[in-house]
């Protein structure tokens, strides 16, 4: 079994204020991984990313994340993605790492992924070029991720973004911002390459609870809907999974 | 709903969105007569006066009724196990 534990949009300010790094402190004792689903700044400033990097170099586990769109905000994503490097955290975009954890590994990949929508209402690479443009961006970053994904084989894979998925875990949200929250091209991807769980942010209003048209879990776990330090998921093997792990991919259908 | 009303709730909430003291994204903005509430969640009590700041420089002269909450903090919960 592998733990992991998982928040996003954390959304820090220029200060430290203890809030969340109290919980923190102690995570070693409940998870075996972190995972940081994006939008870990106010508005992508360096000060904050600071911030941030202060209660995070006390963690004593292994650290994932990917930027949210408050991180690129000011065109200082590169920066941010150093200072987290410095507290120990890698920073994922259309890459993946896996560790081992006593006997077990557990692959991570990582983008923050784009909006688009969800099939059904989704926009389309037609029109105006900036139009293409928009919906180009997820289908790349879809694919990254399908090539991260495929390129895991460890006992576990996880698909770490900040954009969600599916509609399940943004049900709360309004309709109408839909498209900026997600895109079913994401999914799609998963789908393809096999995961056994989704760790998403974004949606503070959503729900914690999801599954893919696939049939593979996803999880939102937006500190503004979570209104937990993190959320801790125990990943299992299942006895089929266990004898067929001679395979590629830790997802055998039971 | 009238246009005044409209624009005026686009303009406090890209308002609400670009200012660095505030970046909040989803912040519900309601105008009744020359009142505008702010309803949701914020991380500090420092955003939280903010937003009245931010609404009180786009909006001169209209009342904020700034109804903000901070978002508290629980333990974590059990974990859920997930099986393959």
């Amino acid at each position: 079994m592998i733990r992991v534990a998982a928040v996003g949009d954390v959304h820090f300010s220029d200060t430290p204020d203890g809030k969340l790094g109290q919980y923190w402190e102690n995570l070693h004792e409940h998870a075996d991984v972190f995972l940081l689903a994006g939008d870990l700044t106010t508005h992508g400033g360096l000060r904050q990313a600071r911030a941030l990097a202060c209660e995070l170099e006390r963690i004593q586990v292994p650290m994932f994340s990917v930027l949210g769109n408050h991180d690129y905000h000011s065109n200082k994503n590169r920066e941010i993605c150093e200072i987290l490097k410095d507290a120990g955290v890698r920073v994922l975009e259309a890459e993946s790492e896996s560790i081992t954890v006593r006997d077990e590994t557990i692959g991570i990949a990582g983008t923050s992924g784009f909006g688009g929508g969800f099939a059904g209402a989704c926009g389309s690479a037609f029109g105006e070029p900036e139009m293409k443009a928009f919906i180009h961006h997820t289908e790349q970053l879809a694919g990254g991720l399908e090539t991260s994904l495929n390129r895991l084989n460890t006992h576990f894979r996880v698909a770490l973004l900040h954009y969600s998925p599916i509609k399940d875990t943004i049900a709360g949200e309004r309709l109408e911002i839909y498209p900026f929250l997600g895109s079913y091209l994401l999914a799609e991807a998963i789908d393809r390459a096999g995961a056994d769980l989704v760790i998403h942010g974004h949606a503070h209003h959503g729900q914690e609870k999801g599954v893919t048209a696939g049939g593979i879990p996803v999880r939102n776990v937006a500190f503004p809907m979570l209104h937990r330090p993190y959320a801790v998921y125990d990943l299992e093997r299942s006895s089929v999974a266990r004898r067929d792990f001679t395979r590629n991919h830790s997802v055998v259908p039971a | 709903m009238n246009a005044d009303y409209q624009y005026l709730v686009a303009k406090i909430q890209g308002a609400l969105a670009d200012d660095p003291r505030v970046n909040m994204l989803d912040i519900r903005i309601m105008v009744i007569q020359n009142r505008v509430h702010l309803i949701g969640e914020v991380m500090s009590e420092e955003r939280r006066m903010a937003a009245t700041d931010v609404v009180s420089a786009v909006a001169p002269g209209i009342e904020v009724r700034n109804e903000l909450r901070i978002l508290d903090v629980s333990l974590p919960a059990e974990p859920e196990v997930i099986i393959d």
